[in-house]
């Protein structure tokens, strides 16, 4: 194993280094004696490509949760992000002029650069689900995210919020290894000609750079239950155990108002709800250590933002979240995913 | 794994490193920008609003401290001219009333219905605060207003009633979401609804609108 073309072994759970050590002037060692710490390290980060599939379904996540929003929104686009925006293109410029955010609706407030713009998005999240060219994709998915949401940062919410900051990470992960069209593209030509050693660094330092980017991923997900956490624990009603009865009773998030007084109504599954939110998020970062712990509240996770997506109208927050959620889920159970899928729908046509 | 020559060794390394600590350095900064104010983020205050903003802001406090305990009713009227020049001001319509109609039974609201009078409102309250001796609304101030002018404007459109708008009043009253049934707590005493001036209308300000 000379050669690590990690684009080359995608399939396969990359091998950490037990072979020869690298060409190391600080520990010029022998070929027998074992790797040191450093030189494992080296190896693993340079070489191997971490959470391949939790990549993959981070990317496939997001891409549907920006696909359903601009599906959904599609009749309101003008309104919201265009030329018939309350937020007009004046007043943004007057915002953006001290923000400096980045959108490319600000080069021209024509509607055809706004209709190709928007439907570029359409067309980058559906890319981005296929994994088709997926670096660049993940570039023209992040430039319409960041265009659209910064022409008028004024409507957006949690859930935007997301979408926003895993757009940017998702450009820096090799998201496409695995569950791509390109995954399976380069397995038609698996035979693929020995790499110089310019296409053995690049393919290093992309390695690195999606190592670094899955690093910030997990990360960004535990600093947002932390502090959604850490804040609620000060909080006078969800220490007093009502918390979850005022959502419940407002009419921006009652799109079900029957469904709402039902589970407000009782003062048992107000009190365990309000509570078992704050543990949740509080303890979630705390699991990580443990696989089996942590696989449990990831469950209850997705699972109280699924509560979330109908009874507070939010489904397009919740799907975000519970793509940023996937980031921890275990490869093992990934895998069997990938292994009850595989045979019935990719293999076929491969 | 693999034998590098030396330069391959020296891009590798710079470049590994360069990651390496900016990710820290990107961590770093949002953990201290989600934290509370503390002294650590206040000492470099500058420099960590120089990277967050604009692209990593973020804001987790969902719900917390506490969640919105009232419920933000923003209500407007206009006043409108007829053709001979008579002057009628009309009733108050309830914006607010409908963005929660929009959102019943809809199981994935639109941005502006769910969001957008909503969070114009709390960008005008945000530009615009009413202690005393608060500071007069600056350029975001000016452009809250223009906003929420326009949010309504687009709802009413040109006329009312046959009659061209001259002129557009707003009012906000916050109704408190009582304490649930088996609380022994005293609901909130009502407050009474905030006024706004009545503002102009002229046809800039429907720019694009309809």
């Amino acid at each position: 194993m000379s050669e690590t073309r990690t684009t080359a072994a995608a399939s396969e759970t990359a091998g950490t280094a037990e072979t020869a050590a690298p060409a190391d002037e600080r520990a010029p060692a022998a070929a027998a004696v074992p790797p040191t710490r450093f030189e494992r390290f080296f190896d693993a980060f340079t070489g191997t490509v971490f959470g391949r599939h939790q990549a993959a379904v981070v990317r496939i996540g997001f891409g549907l949760a920006w696909l359903g929003f601009l599906l959904r929104e599609w009749p309101h686009r003008r309104v919201l992000y265009g030329d018939r925006s309350p937020w007009s293109a004046e007043l943004s410029d007057g915002l953006l002029s001290a923000t400096h955010a980045f959108t490319v609706l600000s080069w021209s407030d024509g509607r055809l650069w706004f209709e190709t713009l928007y439907h570029l998005g359409i067309a980058a999240a559906v890319l981005m689900v296929l994994g088709w060219r997926t670096r660049a994709t993940a570039v023209l998915f992040a430039v319409t995210v960041l265009s659209l949401q910064n022409r008028n940062v004024l409507v957006g919410d949690g859930g935007d919020n997301v979408v926003h900051l895993m757009a940017m990470y998702l450009v820096l992960v090799r998201s496409g290894l695995v569950w791509s069209l390109d995954a399976r593209r380069r397995a038609r030509r698996a035979a693929a000609a020995p790499a110089g050693e310019v296409r053995a660094v690049a393919d290093a330092l992309a390695t690195m750079l999606h190592n670094c980017g899955m690093v910030i991923i997990a990360a960004q997900v535990v600093l947002i239950y932390s502090t959604a956490g850490w804040y609620k624990v000060q909080g006078s009603r969800w220490q007093d155990g009502t918390a979850l009865h005022y959502p419940l009773h407002l009419d921006y998030f009652t799109p079900w108002p029957e469904l709402s007084a039902l589970l407000g109504s009782s003062l048992l599954i107000t009190f365990v709800l309000s509570y078992g939110t704050v543990v949740l998020q509080v303890a979630f970062p705390f699991t990580l250590v443990n696989r089996r712990l942590k696989n449990v509240l990831l469950a209850l996770m997705i699972a109280e933002h699924s509560a979330i997506a109908v009874v507070l109208g939010l489904p397009f927050f919740s799907l975000a979240m519970i793509a940023a959620d996937l980031v921890f889920l275990p490869t093992g159970f990934l895998l069997r995913l990938g292994a009850v899928r595989l045979p019935a729908g990719w293999r076929r046509s491969t | 794994m693999r034998t590098w020559s030396t330069p391959a060794l020296a891009v590798i390394c710079l470049s590994g490193a360069g990651m390496l600590g900016g990710t820290a350095l990107l961590l770093g900064v949002l953990f201290l920008h989600n934290a509370p104010p503390n002294a650590l983020s206040q000492q470099y205050r500058e420099q960590l609003d120089g990277i967050v903003y604009p692209e990593f802001e973020q804001n987790w406090k969902l719900f917390a401290p506490n969640p919105l305990q009232q419920n933000v009713t923003v209500e407007a009227r206009v006043q409108t001219i007829a053709e001979d020049g008579e002057v009628h001001i009309r009733d108050w319509v309830g914006l607010t009333a409908r963005d929660a109609a929009a959102i019943r039974h809809n199981p994935a609201p639109s941005h502006v219905d769910q969001n957008m009078l909503r969070r114009a409102w709390d960008f005008y309250e945000s530009t615009h605060p009413t202690e005393e001796g608060a500071p007069a609304p600056g350029q975001r101030g000016k452009l809250a207003e223009e906003y929420l002018k326009r949010i309504a404007l687009q709802r009413f459109g040109r006329t009312a009633g046959g009659e061209r708008i001259l002129q557009i009043q707003f009012r906000s009253a916050a109704v408190a979401v009582p304490p649930p049934a088996w609380s022994t707590e005293q609901p909130a005493e009502p407050v009474a609804p905030q006024e706004l001036p009545w503002w102009p209308v002229d046809e800039d300000d429907y720019r694009g609108l309809l």
